[in-house]
């Protein structure tokens, strides 16, 4: 359906025939020309045979333009929104909580819909949101005002990240006090939330006042991903969502603090469903580093959530027996094994008892330490009583004066298989069904020559959590408060026992930390003030003024004085508590049906309003410019060839410049393959921008900007070197293009392969291998080897170990030395290490993307990587060549 | 009529112009000299001419020694009779003379100034003088008065008839290049003046091709050069035909008037090689 804003224009219309006419009558213009024998010309017997007309063609499309003009300037606008008609005041309701923020774009473009119509039919207009506002300002009716005064405010909007309070909303209303009739377009985010029949209460005062039309998301659902529970090595992540009639999915990214992917699970959602469960399995290292979990492709603060500290850290404490300087001896150190055992999962804290324990801790290891009385026993027994777990390794000096943390009565030291012993060293026993480390493998050559034995005693047994094959005890534990000791009796280094030596006291190390509680809420005084909230996009921003600190204790919920977000203690080291949306807030359901007669309509899928005016004036113009070249060529003032000339450029200006052989031709350049992928293509020619960069000033080679070819198209004789990103959906090339690309590596071209997939970037781009054999299907590729130790490419510039790109550790492989059409020089070098990737640079030069494992090393080398394939590319085996010079000079000299 | 103004930046432009139009001139001067040779008779002159047996009322002074000692009589030496006339040359400065039909041609006047600094480089070298008219009352004389006459040929000439310089001397010759569109009556008045004084001549007619063909069609209007009304033809193909017949028509009205004047008319297109033209002048000019 279309409408006119200034139909009166269209009167205009019936002056078409008119203009027809006039155009007809008037002749066209003559072409003009001078002429010096004009003279001769003169009085010539002239037949005039029929009068000049303008051609019928000319006349239409000049009539044509005309009525785009006239229509245009009459402003039709197709699909207006015919939603919340009536007259009166028009009040635009918007739920602006945070269940609005993923589609927030398309309730804004409605309501400025509604706006727009208004304003042509020049209704006043109003604006009511129902959320608080920073600080926990109340909802308040803004207007009636013109519609083009409040579109700005309109835009204005942004989501909140908390619950929207339709009470407050109500009271907005009441206080509004309309008494003459409004219609009101309310888009709801469908959701009940706390606030229980205050939406009912809400819509019926707005149906009160009016024709009520309700705009919701019907097949969106509203989902809200609750903070994980940690299951062992697991995470359990729960999903709710709102009912919805369709199956569905979705995806959760585990993220890290500097927003690289770590991990994904998924779940499905049936019709109807409203709770999902999936699993993160992630290493204790790798899920250490988790900082959020976000559902892919879904904004809004519901579908992230904060994991701090509780989720993450168990920091561990390391005391040694002796003095510190020779715990660290190797072999013989006290804390040498346990260093290494830990370190790779856990965050390791060495110290005195008292720095110690001034931060949290989950766990503290005492290696062969007696605890005399005192202080550090007291402190110790705090510690413990408060949740901590104390692991304690035996040993000569804790033998000598045992003290009161042990889980166990120490009776005596024994050794066994010693000269002076009847007794064999002996293994251990498999571990009991109750024990933590119940389910552990246990290796047969772990023998135990010494230990530490405990007093009987009946609780014994059930302290026990690993014995030794004849049944004497290897750790005990005991729970003492909220913590807990756990006794070896062993010592922490090979000296009584094989087990240090073992991946099984790794993984025994391991599982008694995880045992530990996490480092949870920072006991004592102050209050954790707002570091960092989401935003109604789920975004991390500054908190929002009037955002208040959380009590250091108890639950908190999400509002408008509270938002989600980081708080905590400001400075680098300080304690973060996380508050996300799904701590608190029950799950998602719909609120109750609206009053009788509500109008309803979708929120996606309906096509915004479109003004056709500005595209009918376009177009006018368009055909008034194409009547201008016509009737100069009828003139005689623009010949052939130069319409030619100004179609071509008109059309194909960019192609144009591509083409330009002549120009590239004059500078050496470095050549890419374009993939079609425009984001890949950029990122290739700003990596083999920042590559010459890098050769120009470091080399004497002078290389041009970087330049994309497509083979079987381009030239490609005029490029050293050509870069082929292999993309995972890269097609099989065409016949024209292998031929081309055949050719240029036949006349001593390098192609350079990148799967971007190698080593450590590895699972990147899934599907590139096999994307790699179907691009290089009909090259000419030669039998390939790993690049080895002594080849040109590792020593055309610099010497290089190794080859990384953006990723490290992965193959790159060149042709076997046996081709000498082309002096031995590779064809090909194929590898998978982004190296693009990790030249690239903005245009101030900085580097664009992370290098993985990272490090400024492994950048310098993937460029030291890059300045050898050039001159590689630029010399061939030239180089390679200078390993000769010693033995040529000899012979010169004799 | 089209005013020609005398300012710096014009005759800056101009001199500009005058050395590569004095090198072309002198080209295809040099090309034309290969095939003609002076007057061929014993004169006055620098140029040697022949030996001769000497006879009685020679002075000393002209026996050649030299060649008198390679044989047992006296010989003579000869040079060539180089009787100095004056030429008069004349380019038509109106302004429909600046003009060409395409890109690629020379304008009419650029052709007219080649062809009168080849013909006037040919004269010097043969030792004739050269003038100027209307203007300059100066003649020029030697082979390195060329620069200086190019440079007056550089400066704006009073338009008019040629025939308004009561300096011209009499007897002497006299070319004309132009394209000669005038009303016939015109140039018979022109012819008949200088024919009165006397002056013998040739008329160099130089036209444009497609003042020949009239390679248009359509509706076009034609603008004169001079000032003419400008004229409305409707289509120009259908009378192509009768203006090559008027064309013709006046060429021959101007060939007969100049025959009978004893004058010589010739025609030359800006798109055939200037070596022709200049060809049939020098030999026109030449005494029989």
């Amino acid at each position: 359906m279309i409408t006119f804003a200034a139909p009166w224009l269209l009167l205009a219309l019936p002056a078409l025939p008119l203009l027809w006419w006039i155009l007809r009558v008037t002749p066209p213009q003559p072409r003009r020309m001078d002429f010096p024998a004009a003279m001769l010309l003169r009085d010539l017997p002239i037949a005039e045979e029929t009068p000049a007309r303008t051609p019928w063609w000319v006349l239409l499309m000049r009539v044509l333009a005309a009525a785009l003009l006239i229509l245009g300037l009459a402003r039709p606008v197709a699909g207006p929104g015919g939603a919340a008609s009536g007259a009166g005041t028009l009040l635009l309701v918007l739920d602006d909580g945070w269940a609005s923020g993923p589609d927030w774009p398309l309730r804004v473009a409605i309501a400025q819909a509604e706006l727009d119509r208004a304003g042509r039919e020049g209704r006043p207009a109003a604006l009511l949101t129902t959320t608080p506002g920073e600080g926990g300002a109340p909802p308040r009716v803004i207007g009636p005002m013109p519609a083009e005064d409040l579109a700005p405010r309109l835009a204005a909007l942004r989501p909140r990240s908390w619950p929207p309070d339709r009470a407050a909303a109500l009271a907005a209303l009441d206080s509004w006090g309309r008494t003459e009739r409004f219609s009101t377009l309310y888009l709801s985010d469908a959701l009940a939330h706390q606030d229980g029949d205050a939406a009912q209460a809400f819509m019926a005062r707005l149906a009160a006042g009016g024709p009520l039309t309700l705009a919701r998301a019907e097949e969106r659902p509203v989902r809200l991903l609750s903070p994980p529970r940690i299951e062992g090595d697991r995470l359990m992540l729960t999903l709710r969502q709102s009912p919805v009639s369709t199956p569905g999915e979705a995806q959760v990214i585990a993220r890290s603090q500097d927003g690289r992917a770590l991990a994904r699970a998924s779940f499905t959602l049936g019709a109807g469903a409203t709770e999902a469960e999936a699993v993160l399995e992630l290493p204790t290292e790798i899920r250490n580093r988790v900082y959020r979990l976000d559902l892919a492709e879904e904004t809004g603060p519901g579908a992230v959530v904060l994991l701090d500290e509780r989720f993450r850290r168990r920091p561990v404490g390391l005391l040694p027996g002796a003095e510190e300087a020779a715990a660290d001896a190797p072999l013989i150190g006290d804390l040498f094994y346990l260093e290494r055992a830990l370190a790779p999962f856990t965050e390791l804290r060495r110290g005195e008892v008292e720095r110690l324990l001034a931060r949290p801790l989950s766990v503290l290891i005492l290696a062969d330490r007696p605890v005399p009385q005192g202080p550090e026993l007291t402190a110790l027994n705090r510690f413990v009583e408060q949740g901590g777990t104390l692991i304690r390794f035996a040993g000569a000096r804790l033998a000598e004066h045992p003290d009161s943390l042990l889980p166990v009565q120490l009776r005596a030291e024994r050794q066994l298989g010693g000269s002076l012993s009847w007794e064999q060293p002996q293994h251990l026993a498999p571990f009991a069904e109750g024990s933590p480390f119940a389910g552990l493998a246990v290796p047969a050559e772990i023998s135990v020559e010494r230990q530490v034995l405990a007093e009987p005693s009946p609780r014994l047994a059930e302290r026990v959590w690993a014995r030794l094959a004849d049944g004497t005890p290897l750790v005990t534990a005991e729970t003492r408060g909220a913590g807990r000791i756990v006794l070896f009796h062993v010592t922490a280094t090979a000296e009584w026992s094989d087990l240090p030596l073992s991946g099984l006291f790794v993984q025994m190390l391991r599982r008694l930390v995880s045992l530990s509680a996490g480092v949870s809420g920072q006991e004592g005084e102050g209050t954790l003030a707002p570091l960092e909230a989401l935003d109604g996009f789920g975004r991390l921003v500054p908190p929002p003024h009037g955002a208040q600190p959380l009590p250091p204790t108890g639950a908190a919920t999400p509002s408008a004085r509270t938002p989600p977000g980081w708080y905590g203690v400001a400075g680098g080291e300080g304690y973060r508590r996380a508050l996300n949306l799904g701590d608190s807030l029950p799950a998602p359901t719909l609120h109750a049906q609206p009053p009788i007669g509500t109008a309803f309509r979708g929120i996606a899928g309906i096509p915004p309003e479109r003004d056709l005016g500005p595209w009918l004036m376009a177009a006018a113009l368009l055909i008034l410019a194409l009547d201008l070249l016509a009737s100069l060529r009828l003139r005689g003032l623009l010949t052939l060839a130069r319409t030619a000339g100004i179609v071509l450029i008109l059309s194909a200006g960019p192609a144009l410049a591509q083409q330009n052989d002549g120009l590239q031709a004059l500078v050496t350049r470095l050549g890419y393959v374009s993939t079609g992928d425009s984001a890949t293509d950029e990122t290739t020619r700003q990596g083999l921008a920042g590559l010459s960069d890098f050769v120009n000033r470091r080399t004497a080679a002078a290389l041009g900007d970087p330049v994309g070819v497509t083979p079987g198209r381009d030239d490609l004789s005029l490029f050293p070197l050509l870069y082929f990103t292999v993309r995972p959906d890269a097609p099989a090339l065409d016949p024209a293009a292998i031929s081309a690309l055949n050719g240029f590596m036949r006349n001593g071209g390098i192609i350079l392969f990148d799967t971007r997939d190698e080593g450590s970037g590895e699972g990147f781009a899934p599907g590139a291998r096999a994307a790699l054999r179907r691009v290089t299907q009909g090259l000419a590729i030669p039998p390939l080897m790993p690049v080895p130790e002594e080849h040109v490419l590792r020593r055309a510039f610099y010497l290089l170990a190794e080859l990384p790109g953006r990723f490290a550790g992965g193959t790159v492989w060149v042709s076997r030395e046996q081709d000498r059409a082309n002096d031995s020089v590779s064809p090909v070098v194929i590898g998978g290490h982004d190296w693009a990737g990790a030249w690239a640079t903005d245009a101030r030069g900085q580097n664009i993307h992370a290098a993985v494992p990272g490090g400024a090393r492994q950048r310098i080398l993937a460029y030291r990587f890059g300045a050898n394939l050039v001159m590689y590319a630029l010399t061939g085996n030239y180089k390679g060549d200078q390993v000769h010079v010693p033995a040529i000079l000899e012979r010169l000299g004799n | 009529m089209a005013e020609i103004q005398l300012s710096p930046a014009r005759a800056e432009a101009a001199a500009s112009r005058l050395p590569p139009l004095i090198v072309q001139a002198e080209r295809i001067a040099a090309t034309v000299m290969q095939g003609v040779h002076g007057r061929r008779r014993s004169g006055h002159g620098d140029a040697f001419w022949q030996f001769r047996a000497y006879s009685p009322g020679d002075s000393a002074s002209s026996v050649d020694w030299r060649q008198s000692a390679k044989a047992d009589r006296l010989f003579v030496r000869e040079t060539e009779w180089e009787a100095a006339q004056t030429v008069l040359l004349w380019r038509d400065p109106s302004p429909s003379m600046r003009w060409r039909s395409s890109p690629e041609l020379e304008e009419k006047s650029q052709r007219a100034d080649l062809l009168l600094l080849a013909l006037a480089s040919l004269l010097l070298r043969g030792g004739e003088r050269v003038r100027l008219v209307p203007g300059d009352i100066r003649a020029f004389m030697g082979r390195a008065a060329l620069p200086a006459l190019a440079a007056a040929l550089m400066r704006p000439v009073p338009e008019g008839s040629p025939t308004l310089d009561p300096s011209m001397p009499r007897h002497a010759r006299i070319v004309m290049f132009g394209d000669f569109l005038q009303p016939v009556p015109e140039i018979q008045a022109i012819l008949s003046d200088f024919a009165a004084r006397p002056l013998r001549g040739q008329m160099l007619q130089i036209l444009d091709p497609a003042e020949e063909s009239l390679p248009y069609s359509g509706r076009i209007r034609f603008d004169g050069l001079e000032g003419e009304a400008p004229l409305l033809v409707p289509r120009v193909e259908t009378i192509r035909a009768l203006y090559t017949e008027r064309l013709a028509a006046h060429r021959d009205a101007i060939s007969t008037m100049a025959r009978a004047a004893g004058w010589g008319f010739s025609t030359h297109r800006t798109d055939q090689p200037p070596h022709l033209a200049l060809l049939a002048l020098w030999q026109a000019l030449a005494p029989a």
